[in-house]
């Protein structure tokens, strides 16, 4: 059944609309908490303008994993940004503002991503400014810390890191005894990103139905606390601190990480009594399900027991090999996985089958691997197909299709600074070997020589 | 309008405390939730929840397997506490979906419902003749939620294996390359933390159920317009590894592989955590002038050259991040975290570089955070005072908003103990057709 609904997928993507067809969304948005919000849209079929600044834009331009470009393109930049059209727009000038005020009005969803008041203050975009002309609009703002308390109005800057540092998540993301950790991830930002768009969907739902906008604050430090469930009934319960567990699962037992004969790495889980009971048999213990000291989860998850249990897992794990363990745990039934590279991800014939790993054929780029949105749609499939641009390098094309401006309007806004392009700088511009026409939506965008407005 | 006037403001618009005087965005909309031992589908109907949907949590007579997931075991008034904090503003009923009668019953409560979410292994659903396309003919505008380890469909999706939080970790490629470098010369007899390392509570769990409460969202949209429904399918460890911004285009394009790199970031600079002298910050500087404006806070303006600095990408080769990190916490180490916090929010009004400061955040505990003034004032933990468990505190109010602004009502509840409302309001169960259910092991 469930393979009647999913047959040809993949095939079929192409000819089912997207899920927020017609929606208009407007980012000026910077680093991944910003920009990953309206990327999830845009993948669900929601039109997004983004407005960098010229001629430097988007500060994640700049991250290139050891100095390593994609295409001449900031590496890290690419994720967050798919499926956009692209403006350079200086919101520092009246005219700039005044072209942001006029996409505003015709738009359903605001992002941004700045500190607190600059968007009111500084650049006359703000909420209480926008709904004036757009009282239908759902607006979005992210930050470190919100629109006001203590760290808001003291200005602070944040981070994805900070917010690892400040919620405590990085304290229990570590080894016991040893210094906390930083994920590899940028996780509070795009898990910020994340949970921003299921208000912005909340919102919009609300919308359908009252007609009513509204404004939404975020802040990436309070969406990780959000997740970090336990934690708080467990401090305010006990008066103790949450205490870090290295790879164990203080929560579930057992389920830990463990090294393999040739010094990889295995992750097992098997907690549920099936599961349990097929892991004592395939260590050959199947007495330790019976045993009253581990029959039940509650029991077993017992610091003391859990310990004594993972130790006896370790020892029989160091044995074997991540595969063999894998093997096993397919045999006897309990969870096992060995720890899967990046490289397992993106050669995953799984995950291309499925269209995770979704094949983007970008005329600017070239072809490539990209995530799709994990949410498959049987009716409405969510789509990635383009992927970043030059700075401002769609001006053209909104200002003309968008906003009806002529040439002579479009050449003022440039003359006077509130229009512009990318710099000519490597992960600012088009890829060196661009053939200045690939990926211009309008023909005569070509023509304008590269570096305009810099 | 000043900064603080502005945020007056916003206060005056959003402030968590006026939450239960709003509408709520998804009072509507009715949520079956069969998950079972997922914190992925948990968390995603705690989301709906939040916006008012009417969520309807249904667990076999033993209760989910979930409610035994706590921290070393410990209960509150008996129940576990991630269930406690994730059955937030839920309906708790008990069905046994072994039984026909109880398959006929679920049936015909989704011919009612808006969305149902399920996390068996795929095909479980249509063996006990209750999938997607048997519930469509009952109801062609239900919303039909499934998460699960590898998805409904692709060659390993026939691969019947738990999905806990770890192995999601462990699948999805970001365990692998965080944790400490194991130096050179060394081994893990001598090291053995320094190994690849999962992160937080469940993180590889709640990605997935974040991103379903997005598609469910977006399928409501979707159905409001057209007058469909759909089926949704979400793999967790695919929504996890999603949140990767920089490895698989690295791989993609040069062939490397992201391993570990302790506290610094391969794809960042300035951007990692540094000692102190009484723990550690987080230090971020991902601009030029942020970077720039670090050296200069710590004194090194000229013994650096930062005024001759052009770009960051110098910076970012492999070598260098390990030169300049050996610099910086040099520096770092000099201060305290309070210090070191006060210095750039000193600097980011008085110093050369301002407005522009390096961002500086002091590496906490959880308990400084439950602690912390800041979140309190902002309703994160304000304690729910629940009928049933007496005042819990969790976190809550993380998103504000001015029209429908999320709330916890209650928390959860324990194993059927909303067998009678829910059961007489969509079936008309009343309590002698109950006990029979009970009886004969239905619910």
């Amino acid at each position: 059944m469930a393979e009647a609904t999913w047959r040809n997928y993949l095939e079929n993507k192409h000819n089912r609309p997207a899920p927020l067809k017609g929606i208009k969304v407007l980012e000026a948005c910077t680093i991944i908490l910003g920009p990953a919000g309206p990327s999830f849209l845009a993948k669900l079929g929601a039109e997004v303008i983004k407005c960098e600044i010229p001629p430097l834009g988007d500060t994640s331009r700049n991250l290139i994993p050891f100095g390593d470009y994609f295409r001449d393109q900031g590496t890290g930049f690419v994720h967050a940004n798919q499926n956009k059209y692209w403006m350079g727009l200086d919101l520092h000038k009246p005219e700039g503002q005044e072209i942001f005020r006029q996409l505003a009005a015709q738009a359903d969803i605001v992002e941004e991503n700045m500190r607190p008041g600059v968007l009111e203050k500084r650049f006359n975009v703000g909420y209480p400014q926008l709904k004036e002309i757009n009282p239908g609009i759902i607006y979005l703002s992210k930050n470190g810390f919100g629109q006001w308390g203590r760290y808001a109005e003291e200005n602070r800057p944040s981070n994805d890191g900070a917010s690892q540092a400040f919620a405590g998540f990085a304290w229990l993301s570590s080894q016991p005894g040893q210094r906390p950790l930083k994920s590899r991830l940028y996780i509070c930002d795009n898990f910020g990103a994340l949970l921003g768009e299921v208000a912005v969907l909340a919102a919009l739902r609300h919308r359908q139905r009252t007609g009513k906008g509204q404004y939404i604050e975020l802040s990436q430090t309070e969406s990780i606390i959000r997740m970090m469930s336990w934690v708080w009934p467990y401090q305010d319960i006990t008066g103790e601190t949450a205490m870090p567990a290295g790879n164990r699962d203080l929560c579930v037992s057992p389920a830990d990480t463990f090294r393999c004969r040739d010094d990889r790495f295995v992750a097992i889980g098997a907690a549920l009594p099936d599961d349990f009971a097929g892991l004592c048999r395939a260590m050959g213990r199947p007495e330790l399900a019976r045993d009253p000291r581990f029959r039940n989860h509650l029991d077993r998850l017992r610091d003391d027991r859990t310990l004594e249990l993972l130790d006896i897992i370790s020892k029989w794990v160091r044995e074997k090999t991540p595969e063999e363990v894998e093997q096993l745990a397919v045999e006897y039934g309990f969870a096992a996985t060995r720890v899967r590279s990046v490289q397992d991800i993106v050669e995953d014939p799984h995950c291309r089958e499925r269209g995770f790993m979704a094949y983007v054929d970008d005329p600017m780029l070239g072809p490539f691997y990209e995530y799709e949105f994990p949410v498959m749609m049987s009716k409405t499939p969510p789509k990635v197909r383009w992927s970043v641009r030059a700075i401002g390098f769609d001006n053209e094309y909104v200002l003309t299709h968008k906003l009806g401006k002529n040439k002579a309007q479009i050449q003022s806004l440039y003359d006077c600074g509130a229009l512009g392009k990318w710099a000519d700088m490597i992960s600012r511009r088009p890829p060196a070997d661009w053939d200045g026409a690939s990926g211009v939506i309008l023909a005569r965008d070509a023509a304008l020589p590269a570096g305009k407005g810099e | 309008m000043g900064t603080s006037s502005m945020a007056a403001w916003y206060r005056g618009q959003d402030d968590p405390q006026k939450a239960h005087t709003r509408l709520e965005a998804l009072d509507d909309i009715t949520v079956l939730d069969l998950s079972y031992n997922s914190y992925a589908g948990s968390f995603c109907t705690s989301l709906l929840a939040e916006f008012g949907a009417e969520v309807i949590k249904i667990e076999p007579p033993g209760g989910d397997f979930l409610r035994t997931c706590t921290p070393y075991g410990i209960l509150h008034k008996g129940e576990g506490l991630n269930y406690l904090t994730e059955g937030r503003n839920k309906f708790h009923v008990t069905l046994n979906l072994e039984k026909e009668e109880a398959r006929k019953m679920l049936a015909d409560m989704a011919a009612q419902a808006d969305v149902l979410l399920e996390t068996f292994h795929p095909g479980t659903m249509d063996a006990w003749g209750i999938g997607y396309e048997q519930l469509k003919a009952v109801n062609p505008r239900l919303i039909f939620a499934s998460i699960t380890p590898f998805g409904q469909f692709g060659p390993k999706s026939n691969i019947r294996m738990t999905d806990y939080d770890n192995i999601i970790q462990a699948r999805s490629g970001i365990h692998y390359a965080t944790g400490e470098v194991l130096p050179e010369g060394k081994t893990l007899d001598d090291m053995p933390w320094a190994v690849p390392t999962k992160s937080g509570p469940w993180i590889g769990a709640a990605p997935a159920g974040a991103f379903m409460a997005s598609g469910i969202m977006a399928a409501l949209y979707w159905r409001d317009i057209s007058g469909e429904g759909q089926a949704l399918d979400c793999a967790t460890s695919e929504a996890y590894a999603s949140f990767d911004d920089w490895a698989y285009q690295w791989y993609q394009e040069t062939g490397n592989v992201a391993e570990r790199f302790g506290n610094l970031d391969i794809a960042g600079w300035l951007y990692c955590f540094a000692p102190t002298r009484d723990g550690a910050v987080f230090l971020g500087a991902l601009r030029l002038e942020q970077w720039q404006a670090f050296a200069d806070m710590v004194g090194k303006w000229d013994a650096w050259g930062a005024a001759q600095w052009k770009e960051m990408a110098p910076f970012m080769a492999k070598a260098e991040q390990e030169k300049w990190a050996g610099l910086v916490f040099a520096e770092t180490q000099k201060y305290t975290n309070q210090e070191l916090v006060a210095m750039s929010v000193d600097y980011s009004k008085n110093g050369r570089l301002a407005p522009i400061a390096p961002v500086i955040a002091p590496i906490g505990t959880p308990m400084d955070t439950l602690k912390d003034a800041n979140w309190n004032d902002r309703g994160l933990f304000t304690p729910v005072d629940d009928p049933v468990y007496g005042p819990v505190v969790l976190a809550q109010a993380q998103y504000k908003m001015t029209e429908t602004p999320p709330r916890t009502k209650w928390v959860c509840r324990p194993v059927g103990y909303d067998n009678g409302f829910v059961y007489l309001k969509y079936l008309s169960y009343g309590p002698r057709k109950l006990r029979e259910l009970e009886e004969s092991g239905i619910v």
